[in-house]
């Protein structure tokens, strides 16, 4: 008997990488193989517009989600924020850190989504009463462990109804795999697949290729499938299956704000001298003009205090929305030694390199800087003495 | 002059270096060349600039597997600009200009094989040729940096175990 199905949306890379797209496909096989999820595939999130038919598909997804993409989870989660997919803060056991695994084994699953209410945000608004599990790809190349952990949350997060619906305790499937079928669900249990495909063969083969034309062969082929001959790019909906191609898609450079510890400060939008950022209606902070934001330059999110401002596709874990630093391989940093600048250094630097390559003036530490200690006595010369001197010996 | 024991530095003048005692480990520096005080060494060849890493530096990586620039050949950069990463088993870190100038270009051997940067740091290990108006150190005057700093960056890569 199957329980309610979550919904699993998986981003795609950017790009053609053989080894991400099959751990993609693995993943959306297995899951729909044990009737576990309703499985979307969609381009990587962070270079999705607000108008593309992935986000807009995203947007009409309701319920409990789980979202697989090759970006950190905060990355994942703000993204989907800004569009629009919004939800409470799924706390998946993937996205925990050896030493963190250890301290949560008392914490019940169930009570592991709750937000850190220590941070002190302006949060973001209009939060839907679902959940939202955000699980970055690149922690485990092995599709079961993704797999497995969407069993569990699966399981976790169902209610489980009397069953009303459906013949010989198989549940009824619809056609369009938009949400998990209503009103039927069963014992919380998902089991596999025998059951559940009872009334409708669950072919993987088939499906793609009954649902496009002349498409690929047998093996799941996510990216082939819905323009094997290069006709409409519209989605194919198969059972528990949706896809949308991202052929469209361009690569993209903008800051994403994790409301969750931005405080309304407005130093970035102080220190952007492009236009990036803006207010909403509430005088709220929000990247208003994101295709103005200089590519590869993350400037702004060196300067705000509370570590608000996420690039998820900087080379710098913190910068791109890890959560605490780096989990990996624990290696010593020498970047102080050699020479590097303080963070405010940095980002006046890299915003002057902006303003040059933008045919401007730079401006150094002149504007948009905070005097935060002002209050303070005079002290001995330091480095940023040498730039503001090195700044203004420049012939530009 | 007695020297206090937790004194490391020896500045005792070999044949063509100057010695650096970073624990029990002898770190050399050629008395041919300049330096910069983020641990690069400076030669004249022609017009140009060879810059390298100090055996300080590589001391601290130990063993280089992986360089990587991030701007092209014939660049100007600014100081404490981001030019390129590295990455040992043990260590890493962005590698910054020294100082304002021209980087003409990179060499192109170490692409293939970091680890001559472990091999041979002051000849066939050398990182690309600069052109700059700043000056640099002395050996002594690098010496004196070393030393002025030793204590403060065994407590730094101390600290970040303890993060």
């Amino acid at each position: 008997m199957a329980g309610k199905k979550i919904t699993v949306v998986i981003s795609q890379a950017p790009g053609k990488n053989p080894v991400k797209r099959h751990l993609e496909e693995e993943i959306a096989t297995q899951l729909i193989l044990s009737g576990t999820a309703e499985v979307s595939v969609v381009p990587h999130l962070y270079d999705l517009t607000a108008e593309h038919t992935g986000m807009l598909w995203l947007k009409s997804l309701r319920g409990d989600l789980v979202v697989l993409g090759w970006l950190y989870p905060r990355a994942i989660r703000w993204v989907l924020d800004r569009n629009g997919v919004k939800g409470k803060e799924g706390e998946s056991l993937l996205n925990l850190s050896e030493e963190e695994h250890e301290e949560d084994d008392e914490t019940p699953p169930e009570l592991a989504a709750e937000i850190d209410s220590s941070r002190k945000g302006i949060g973001a608004l209009n939060v839907p009463n679902r959940t939202l599990f955000a699980i970055d790809l690149r922690n485990d190349p092995d599709p079961k462990t993704y797999v497995k952990e969407i069993e569990r949350l699966s399981q976790v997060m169902t209610v489980p109804l009397v069953q009303i619906g459906g013949i010989g305790g198989i549940p009824l499937r619809t056609s369009a795999p938009a949400s998990p079928p209503s009103g039927v669900a069963g014992a919380s249990s998902v089991n596999g697949a025998s059951s559940a495909n009872g009334a409708t063969p669950l072919n993987w083969a088939a499906h793609t290729n009954g649902a496009t034309n002349g498409s690929t062969n047998g093996a799941a082929n996510l990216s082939g499938a819905a323009h094997a001959d290069g006709e409409s790019t519209a989605a194919k909906a198969n059972e528990g299956l949706h896809i949308i191609p991202g052929d469209d898609i361009r690569r993209r450079w903008y800051p994403v704000i994790d409301y969750s510890r931005c405080t309304n400060c407005m130093e970035c939008i102080d220190f952007c001298l492009f236009g990036v950022y803006g207010v909403d209606l509430l005088d709220r902070i929000l990247v208003e003009q994101e295709d103005n934001c200089k590519k590869g330059c993350p400037a702004c999110s060196r300067v705000c205090p509370a570590n608000a401002i996420v690039f998820p596709e900087h080379k710098t874990p913190a910068i791109a929305g890890a959560e605490g630093g780096v989990v990996e391989d624990f290696k010593i940093d020498l970047s102080k030694l050699f020479g590097a600048p303080s963070a405010l250094e940095m980002a006046v630097l890299e915003r002057d390199v902006e303003l040059v390559a933008d045919g401007r003036n730079a401006v150094g530490v002149s504007v948009g800087v905070p005097k935060r200690q002002s209050s303070n006595s005079p002290a001995p010369r330091d480095d940023l003495d040498d730039l503001m001197d090195d700044l203004d010996n420049l012939d530009i | 002059m007695t020297l206090p024991k937790r004194l490391c530095l020896w500045c005792v003048v070999m044949l063509d270096s100057l010695v650096f005692m970073m624990g029990k480990f002898e770190a050399r520096f050629p008395v041919d060349r300049a330096y910069f005080e983020s641990h690069l060494w400076g030669q004249q060849a022609g017009d140009l600039l060879r810059v390298g890493l100090t055996s300080y530096a590589v001391r601290l990586l130990q063993d280089v597997y992986f360089l990587d620039w991030q701007i092209d050949p014939d660049t100007p950069v600014r100081r404490k600009q981001a030019i390129g990463e590295i990455e040992s088993s043990k260590a890493m870190s962005t590698l910054y200009a020294p100082a304002d100038g021209r980087i003409v270009r990179f060499n192109e051997a170490l692409l293939n094989d970091p680890s001559l940067i472990n091999a041979d740091n002051y000849e066939q290990g050398w990182l690309y040729e600069f052109v700059t108006t700043s000056p640099l150190l002395s050996p002594e005057d690098y010496l004196k940096v070393l030393d002025a700093g030793w204590d403060q960056t065994q407590r730094m890569l101390k600290n970040q175990f303890n993060e």
